[in-house]
């Protein structure tokens, strides 16, 4: 069982600057701590400037994830890179509210579509500067 | 000789007496004693005539109340049922969210809120912005006449649960009476985006829009302009 879990991994794609991971499985704690540490580690691999991901299908995140979720945003801050969380459905944000995770330094965007627009106009920005 | 017979006779008489009271018990209350002979006993008898004529009138009376009452009674069953319909029909009616413009929604609040309420609204809310994919949404309670800190709490759990979809909401229509409440219930609502009428979040959201539409349009347009020089 255990082998079964570190075997298990979720896949982590490159786009031109940005990683887009895509959780389609339940997540349980160790996956999740599994997930944050490839996440930084393929930040700091690939230079990425931004993260995108989708939560789309997940349909119960306990407070272990949105600790997991809000926790990796200020990491990947510090390694320069933004997360946006995307496509999170309606009954996990009540649910996280009520858990009073309200992810302050998190951004969010309704879908893939809009993340991706968000932290193109992020990079604009940051490419001007 | 004589007193055997009128032994017997008593024996008989009080054996009727018997017979007619355990079928009154039966509930035949139609039958009386018939008393033949004035003596002793015969006092005894009317009294039990008088008593079955009693019970039989209160029965009667009471089995009246009886149908009153249960009539009644279906009467506030069928009114606690439309009751109970009315405020369903209430809830659904109270929280229309729809669609005003590009990217816009507008929840329109009316009437006192309590908790049970704002649960719907705020799930209907978060469904419809998942649904619509509108990343503005105006909730209005200018209709809101009180606010307490229940209320000002789902308030704000809709605008964060809001945020965290990846929406903004602004709420309008904040009367002074809820200003005042608000600041005397030590909520703070500095985190979330007020405006005083419906008519400056319409303004508000549009130019948000704008904004967003524009900024494209403009980074495009000065891709473009790059290329070419």
């Amino acid at each position: 069982m255990n082998i079964d879990l570190h075997e298990k991994k979720i896949p982590i794609i490159k786009i031109r600057d940005f990683l887009i991971v895509s959780i389609q499985v339940d997540m349980h704690d160790k996956l999740a701590i599994q997930l944050q540490s490839q996440i930084l580690e393929e930040i700091e691999k690939t230079g990425a400037k931004g993260v995108l991901i989708d939560i789309s299908v997940l349909e119960m995140v306990d407070s272990f994830i949105g600790r997991m979720l809000s926790g990796m945003a200020s990491m990947a801050a510090i390694m320069d890179a933004a997360v946006v969380i995307v496509g999170m459905q309606p009954s996990v944000a009540i649910t996280l509210v009520e858990l009073g995770l309200e992810m302050p330094g998190v951004d969010t965007a309704l879908n893939m579509e809009k993340g991706i627009e968000m932290l193109e106009e992020r990079l604009s920005n940051y490419n001007t500067l | 000789m004589s007193e055997k017979i009128v032994f017997e006779k008593a024996k008989e008489r009080i054996e009727h007496i018997e017979d007619v009271l355990s079928s009154v018990a039966a509930g035949d209350l139609d039958v009386r004693i018939e008393a033949e002979i004035e003596d002793d006993l015969t006092g005894v008898e009317e009294a039990i005539n008088i008593l079955i004529e009693d019970l039989t009138y209160e029965l009667k009376q009471s089995k009246k109340m009886r149908e009153e009452l249960e009539e009644k009674l279906s009467k506030i069953e069928d009114q606690q049922k439309t009751i109970i319909r009315q405020q369903d029909d209430l809830l659904e009616l109270s929280s229309p969210v729809s669609k005003v413009w590009d990217n816009i929604l507008i929840l329109p609040v009316i009437g006192t809120l309590d908790s049970q309420r704002a649960q719907i609204m705020m799930e209907n809310l978060l469904q419809k912005i998942v649904d619509t994919g509108c990343t503005m949404s105006i909730l209005d309670i200018t209709g809101v006449p009180t606010v307490d800190t229940q209320v000002a709490n789902h308030l704000l759990k809709t605008v964060t649960s809001a945020r965290l979809l990846g929406a903004d909401c602004i709420i309008s229509g904040i009367s002074p009476a809820i200003a005042q409440t608000i600041v005397h219930l030590g909520i703070d609502l500095s985190v979330i985006k007020t405006k005083a009428t419906l008519q400056d979040a319409m303004i508000y959201a549009m130019r948000k829009n704008n904004q967003l539409t524009h900024g494209k349009i403009k980074s495009d347009h000065l891709s473009e302009t790059e290329e070419t020089e």
